[in-house]
Order: structure tokens, then C-alpha cells, then sequence
């Protein structure tokens, strides 16, 4: 295991050549060296979690424990805090070294990425996005005006699938900036400090595009500031479509009251569809990236946190080998995120049914569907933090994320395995097998 | 500095002298495969009481209901019908557990950890103050004879070494209770007396052991009183001395008699009883041949046992063409042959001989000459050197006087 882990921290970034840009770096020394820590660190969380419970029943080492004068479930507790005690250790020393390692090679680029590094991702920046618009009261009106006309004439599935394509069209409009348009964004930067405020900020943007030729780029103007005041900026970029975009926008133009106003203007001969959720973005610096980190690996330790629950959870009534398998179909299981949140988008457990233009019906749907639901929103408890994600872009992890990640993570997912764990092994009897030792 | 003894003082429960420690009433205990169909009656409607200060033996061949019980006892596995109370708890509950020393019959110590870190772990689950944690680590390692080798990891250990460790463990909290799975399995002779002084020693301190054994010396030795089980149940129970005396009948032992006292006592004797019913013989019956009785009618009587059997015989391909009848050392592989139709085995008490007179004739003559038997030790007439070494090296561990 720490042979593995050298390798991920030393050899990995040897191996794999960065562009030469900050970017570039960022990709390789942390997305792929924490990833594949921290792919290791779960591997081998489950492996120990399962063999440490499991084999002390086997071999009957658990005999000579319980027969002490401690509670099961202290036992239980015990070794779950050994387990994430040695993952803080390999997690802190792993940590280390792809920092000493990030900062070396950032000391080997250009001046000018030196730069882009220090500002875009040895950072800790916060996030603003304008308001989201509650658009339920005009899709409500475009889906009545839509159905009610033919409402009598429309099976359900008719009717569902027409609903759906409403929505769509509400949203599209929503988010369509039309050719020679233009449209204008209000973002909140109140709980921003003076500091940040007046510190040069990026924007990030994505927008879709019905052009088909990925590399096409689309000329864009931004009108940054307040549009009355002589202190906004016109700033032009030439931007591809359908992937995440930055750019530096001058500091000092968010107004008294705390709004950074972001005009655009779509000088091009196809629409721009800008995401609801995450087409603007306004990313400030909120902090330092070694704190940034830290709290980054605490994330991931939160991670491991729950899968050392699982793996303890399923030892504590299934032998080894089936304890590690039960919790690798766990984890299997969280793979298939996406599978499990198209059914429930979709409502049944059946394929497309081309011929009816429509999704099939199964039998299994009634029990299917809701348990792939429950699933998904505890897949989705854990799956919200992307502390590899963040620290390559330089986002800030901020305490409340840390909070909300041991909140979610280790208090409730991880607390519901380990009551699990705890009544099965509480109840299950201890010297029903033979030794082995 | 707290010692062993003033935690016994403090214990939770104080009970009297030969008051219960061990209750057990229609105990059974059936072992289920996955889909809940009854694989195996282990333990079958078992009743017996364990009092304080006692040494309490419970026999019988392999399979036989005896580790199941114990580990019921002790709450490793759950009753399937039937009441267990120990110290008047369940045996769940874990505040009791801190007066129970427990040996099992394997070794199932963590292999990586060395004697010292062994005893210090077991001795921290009992939450006993570092200081005097210590102190008993170094007295236990002396008693059990690996002071030298503390640094060397339990894995390497031999099983006898294993078990001296394992022992060591099962005493770190001064058990009032202690509970010995097969104490000398793998001991060499001087382990095993070692063991059963040990045992007799903490009875003489007012701890209550109860022994789990095959090895009928062991229990014949130290145990006060048994439970004879086969099949999952008892098949006999009481002292050793109710056991195996036979009060349809009077013995005397003396030393070698001249030729007209042996004249005079059996024309005595012959005055009240007819001379058919007169029996001269050397005291055979023992421990040994009574439980060979005992399972040879529990199998007359077709009782069942989950547990292993065997025949008498080598499997075939292994026998060739030399085979001949079987004389198995072990008593109790011996417990598993077919005994109605085969004749008794070879060390069973062979049928007393009536003596005619002629033969007694010659008996009377030939006693001065003999050697003289060697009495059966029993357990009230163990030397007492063997005791004071042991009292001796128990107070040592205790930090105490050894009692008069």
C-alpha cells in the first residue's frame, strides 16, 4: 500500500508530461495524483474494514475480546476509528508530498504561468452566480396553454412526453441569448470582503451552441461594471462552446451596493444557450490554497470515512470474501449514478420504445424505481463534494462545505451503516465458526 | 498500588461461600444452517450449578456439548432454549465479564503482537492502571515461564508456549471465575502439573473454576465435581468420590498383611457374609473405566451426537493385511468403538476374580512378598510441597503472604 501510494505521489507526476501550462500542471499534480490517491485510500479502506472485522471472527481473535469487559459496540467504534486514523496518517504524508511536489514544479514554469498559477489555482477562490429564476409559474402557463387544447386527445404517456418537451422549450428560452442580442446578469458580491471585491476576479462561463464543429470559437463581448458608470469595461474574448471558460475581468467594478453587473452581447449568427445553473460565474479570491487543501483532503477523508462504515457494516454478519464483495457492489453502485438517475428521471425501469415514441412500463417499476430513488439521494450525499475538482480549479472549500461533508458523510450515510453494523454485530454469535489460526 | 486482590474486593458482586456462580437450567443449544433448519443438537436440556469455590469439571469426547456450553456461558453463542445466569447476570452482560478469566481451547491471540503486548492489551480491555498492568505483566510472564522470550512475537510461539500465554491472558484480572478450555493441550508433563497446582491454587484462594477437558487425569486431579456429558447431554454428574464409589459394596485397603492376620480378617468377615460373595481384588475402578461406562451405556442406549465419531478400524487401503485388533491408546477414541458386541476393551476394570480358597491360600502367602502398591493420589492427598509451591508462587503473583 505505501509502495502504491509512492508511486501515485512521486512517480505519476514524473511520468506524465504537463503542457507547460498552469493549467496544465494543475490537471496532472492534482486531479490525477489525489485521484488516484485517493482511489487507493478507498481500496484499501474497504479491504482493511472488511478483513479487520471479519477476520478477528474467523480466526476467533473476537472471542478473546468480547469475552472482556468492553461493550460490542465499542469494539466496533474502536476499529473504526483505527482504520481512519491510519488514512489520516497515509492521507497527511500523501498530501504532503503532492504539495512539496506542486510547488516545485510551479517553480519550474514561466514567469507569466507562475501567474496564471498563482491567481486561477494556488488559490482558494469563492463562487457568486446570479439569482436562478423560478420558472415553475411559466412553464405551469406554457404547459397549460400547450396540453390543454388536446388534452382529451393525448394518452398519459402522450401527455408526459409533451410536458417534458414544455419544460424544455421554457427553459431553452430561459437561457437562449438570440444572434445580436444581448443580456444581462445581477450577481450579489455583498459577502464578498472590500479586498476581494477590488482584486482582479474571474469569470467562468459555458454556453451551448448548435453549431457542430467543436473547435469553432464564438466571439463574445462582456460589458462589465455598471452600465450607467464610466468605470465598466468592455472586455472581448473569442470562446469555444460546451466546456468551462475563464477569463480575468477588471477589479473595482462592483458597484456601492455590492452587484457585479455582466452584460453580453452575442455578435454571432447562432444562438448561445447560457445554463441556468452554471453558464456565469463569478470566481474571487476568498483564501490560500494550503488551507484550501487541507480541507480538501479532510473531504476526502470523509470519503474514506464512510467507506471504512461500509466495509465494517458488512463484516459485521458476512465472512470476508462476502463482506468485500457486498461492499465493492456498493460502490459499484454509486458508478452507476447516472443509470440509476435516468430511471428515476424516467420513471420506469423499461428502455425506449421507439414504435411509441415513449419509455416502456416493467412490472419491477412499483419497487425499482423508488429504491433507485433512495439511492440516488444518498449518492448524491456524497457525490455533491468534488474536493479534487475544486482544488484544480482553484474553488474554495469553504468550512461550511467541511461541515456539511462530516454532517452528511460521516454523521448520517456513515452513521446509518455503523448502526446497521453495530445491531448485526451486537447480535451476531461470535464463536459459530472454528479457528483457522 | 491496587492489587489483585483489593480489585476482587471491589468487585461489584459479593457472594458467599458456596453460593451459586454458574446457574444453568434446560440449557439446549441446536445449530441452524442458513435457511433455519436444525443442523445439530449440541447441547440437549442441560441442568447443572457451579458454586462458588468449586472446581468444576465438565467431561466428555469431542463433539460431546462441552465447548458449546462454555462458550454460552461466557456469550459467545446464544441458548436456544434453557437459562444461563453467571454471577446472577446473563452471560451478556458485560459489566460481569470483568470477573472472568477465560482460556479457549485454540490459541487466538493477535500473532504479531509479542507476549509482553499481549498481556498489556488484554490488561487495558480490563482497564487496569498502567502501572499495575505492568507489574502483573511481569509476574504473569514469570509464572508462565516466557519472561525470556517477552520480545519474541506470539506467531512463533509453540503451542505449548501458546498456551502458557494464552493462560497468562485469562488470569491479567484476577478472575473470580476462571474458565479453562482444554488448560494442558499441548503442555509438556511439568506445564501440566504446573497448570492443575495453578488451578487447585486459585480453588484454595475461593475462585471458581470450571475445566472443560478430555483429558480425565487432568480432571481427576484437581475437579471437586463433574458433568459426564455425550450426545449434548449429562449423562452423569457429582463429586468424583459419588462417582466412582460403589456403595453396594466395602473396601479396605491396607498395607501388606502377614498371613494369619489375612486368616483372621476373613474368618470375620466369612461369619457375616457367604464366601461366594467375597471379592479380593486391587482397586481398579477409576475415573477412566467409570467414563468409559458411562458413554459405552449412553450409546447402548442409541444417544445421539453431533459431534465426531470413529470406528476402530484403519480404512482399508491404509490397513493392508496386517491389521490387528485394535488397541487404541487414547480413552476416548476408544469411546467411539462399538462396545456391545466386541469384548471389553483392554483397560477397562477387568471382572473381579473370585478367589477359592486354594487361591487364597496363595495369595496369602505371596503378600508379604509383594510389592507394595502404590495408593491412588487423590485429590485431598496431593503433597503438600506441590500446593506451598504453587500457593507460594500465586501470592508472589497476588503480592501477598502465602496463606498457612
Amino acid at each position: 500500500m505505501a509502495a502504491l501510494l509512492l508511486v501515485s505521489v512521486g512517480g505519476l507526476p514524473l511520468l506524465l508530461k504537463d503542457d507547460g501550462t498552469a493549467k496544465g500542471l494543475a490537471q496532472i499534480l492534482l486531479t490525477y495524483t489525489l485521484s488516484s490517491i485517493t482511489a487507493l485510500l478507498a481500496f484499501f479502506t474497504l479491504w482493511l474494514a472488511c478483513g479487520t472485522l471479519a477476520k478477528d471472527v474467523e480466526e476467533c481473535q473476537m472471542q478473546m475480546i468480547v469475552v472482556k469487559p468492553i461493550y460490542r459496540w465499542q469494539v466496533w467504534i474502536g476499529k473504526w476509528v483505527g482504520i481512519i486514523g491510519l488514512n489520516a496518517g497515509l492521507l497527511a504524508l500523501s498530501g504532503l508530498a503532492v504539495y512539496a511536489g506542486l510547488m516545485w514544479r510551479a517553480h519550474r514554469l514561466p514567469p507569466a504561468q507562475q501567474q496564471i498559477l498563482r491567481s486561477e489555482v494556488l488559490v482558494a477562490r469563492a463562487s457568486a452566480r446570479p439569482p436562478v429564476k423560478d420558472l415553475q409559474p411559466e412553464i405551469d402557463r406554457a404547459v397549460r396553454s400547450r396540453i390543454g387544447g388536446v388534452r382529451a386527445t393525448l394518452t398519459p404517456d402522450e401527455k408526459m412526453a409533451m410536458a417534458k418537451q414544455v419544460v424544455s422549450a421554457v427553459i431553452a428560452t430561459n437561457e437562449e441569448v438570440a444572434p445580436g442580442n444581448a443580456r444581462e446578469w445581477k450577481i450579489d458580491m455583498s459577502h464578498a470582503s472590500a479586498a476581494a471585491r477590488n482584486a482582479p476576479m474571474q469569470l467562468r462561463v459555458k454556453f451551448h451552441t448548435s453549431g457542430l464543429n467543436e473547435e469553432t470559437t464564438y466571439d463574445t463581448l462582456w460589458l462589465i461594471g455598471p452600465q450607467e458608470s464610466q468605470r465598466s469595461q468592455l472586455v472581448q474574448q473569442s470562446l469555444p462552446a460546451e466546456s468551462f471558460q475563464e477569463f480575468d475581468i477588471p477589479p473595482g467594478q462592483v458597484s456601492d451596493d455590492g452587484t457585479l453587473t455582466i452584460g453580453f452581447l452575442n455578435r454571432n449568427e447562432l444562438p448561445l444557450l447560457f445554463p441556468l445553473d452554471e453558464g456565469v460565474e463569478v470566481l474571487y479570491r476568498e483564501n490560500t490554497f494550503g488551507i484550501n487543501f487541507c480541507r480538501g483532503l479532510a473531504i476526502i477523508l470523509c470519503w474514506l470515512g464512510f467507506l471504512a462504515a461500509i466495509g465494517l457494516a458488512t463484516a459485521s454478519f458476512l465472512s470476508f470474501p462476502v463482506a468485500a464483495f457486498a461492499s465493492l457492489g456498493i460502490l459499484a453502485m454509486a458508478a452507476f449514478g447516472g443509470t440509476l438517475k435516468s430511471v428515476v428521471e424516467n420513471g420506469t425501469v423499461a428502455s425506449w420504445d421507439a414504435g411509441a415514441s415513449s419509455f416502456g412500463h416493467s412490472v419491477l417499476d412499483f419497487a425499482m424505481v423508488p429504491m433507485f430513488k433512495g439511492a440516488l439521494e444518498v449518492i448524491n450525499l456524497v457525490t455533491t463534494f468534488s474536493p479534487v475538482d475544486y482544488l484544480s480549479s482553484g474553488r474554495s472549500i469553504t468550512w461550511q462545505d467541511l461541515g456539511l461533508a462530516v454532517a452528511q458523510i460521516i454523521f448520517l450515510l456513515g452513521g446509518i451503516f455503523a448502526c446497521f453494523g453495530i445491531i448485526f454485530f451486537s447480535r451476531r454469535e461470535l464463536a459459530t465458526v472454528q479457528g483457522q489460526s | 498500588m491496587a492489587t489483585l486482590l483489593d480489585q476482587t474486593e471491589t468487585a461489584p458482586e459479593t457472594i458467599a461461600k458456596g453460593e451459586p456462580i454458574v446457574t444453568v437450567r434446560g440449557l439446549s443449544k441446536i445449530y441452524k444452517d442458513f435457511w433455519g433448519r436444525a443442523k445439530a443438537r449440541a447441547v440437549d436440556n442441560v441442568d447443572f450449578e457451579v458454586r462458588r469455590g468449586e472446581v468444576f469439571g465438565l467431561l466428555g469426547p469431542n463433539g460431546s456439548g462441552k465447548s458449546t456450553t462454555v462458550k454460552m456461558l461466557l456469550g459467545l453463542l446464544y441458548p436456544t432454549k434453557g437459562h444461563i445466569e453467571v454471577f446472577g447476570h446473563s452471560p451478556r452482560h458485560v459489566a460481569t465479564k470483568a470477573m472472568i478469566g477465560y482460556l479457549p481451547e485454540e490459541s487466538y491471540l493477535y500473532r504479531f503482537l509479542d507476549s509482553h503486548e499481549t498481556l498489556d492489551f488484554f490488561g487495558n480491555l480490563f482497564d487496569i492502571p498502567p502501572q499495575e498492568r505492568a507489574r502483573r505483566n511481569e509476574q504473569l510472564l514469570e509464572m508462565v515461564g516466557l519472561n525470556q522470550v517477552r520480545t519474541r512475537v506470539v506467531g512463533e510461539f509453540s503451542k505449548g508456549m501458546q498456551r502458557r500465554i494464552g493462560l497468562a491472558q485469562a488470569l491479567i484480572n484476577d478472575p473470580d471465575l476462571v474458565i479453562l478450555d482444554e488448560p494442558t493441550a499441548g503442555l509438556d508433563p511439568i506445564g501440566c502439573r504446573e497448570v492443575k497446582d495453578l488451578i487447585l491454587a486459585l480453588a484454595r484462594r475461593g475462585k471458581t473454576v470450571i475445566l472443560s477437558s478430555h483429558l480425565l487425569s487432568d480432571v481427576e486431579d484437581v475437579c471437586d465435581r463433574v458433568v459426564i456429558y455425550y450426545g449434548g447431554r449429562i449423562q452423569a454428574m457429582g463429586t468424583l468420590q459419588e462417582l466412582l464409589s460403589k456403595p453396594d459394596a466395602v473396601r479396605i485397603t491396607t498395607p501388606p498383611l502377614p498371613r494369619e492376620t489375612m486368616d483372621k480378617v476373613l474368618r470375620i468377615i466369612r461369619d457375616d457374609v457367604a464366601n461366594a460373595k467375597i471379592e479380593i481384588d486391587n482397586p481398579t475402578q477409576n475415573l477412566e473405566s467409570y467414563f468409559l461406562d458411562v458413554v459405552r451405556k449412553a450409546k447402548e442406549n442409541l444417544a445421539e451426537t453431533s459431534g465426531a465419531t470413529s470406528g476402530s478400524r484403519v480404512a482399508a487401503y491404509l490397513r493392508g493385511d496386517a491389521e490387528t485388533a485394535a488397541t487404541p491408546d487414547r480413552i476416548l477414541d476408544r469411546l467411539t468403538v462399538a462396545a456391545p458386541a466386541a469384548p471389553a476393551p483392554a483397560t477397562a476394570p477387568a471382572p473381579a476374580e473370585k478367589i477359592d480358597q486354594a487361591k487364597l491360600q496363595s495369595l496369602a502367602q505371596t503378600v508379604p512378598s509383594a510389592p507394595t502398591p502404590t495408593p491412588k493420589p487423590e485429590t485431598a492427598a496431593t503433597p503438600p510441597a506441590d500446593l506451598s509451591k504453587a500457593n507460594a508462587k500465586l501470592s508472589s503473583l497476588l503480592g501477598q503472604d502465602p496463606k498457612p
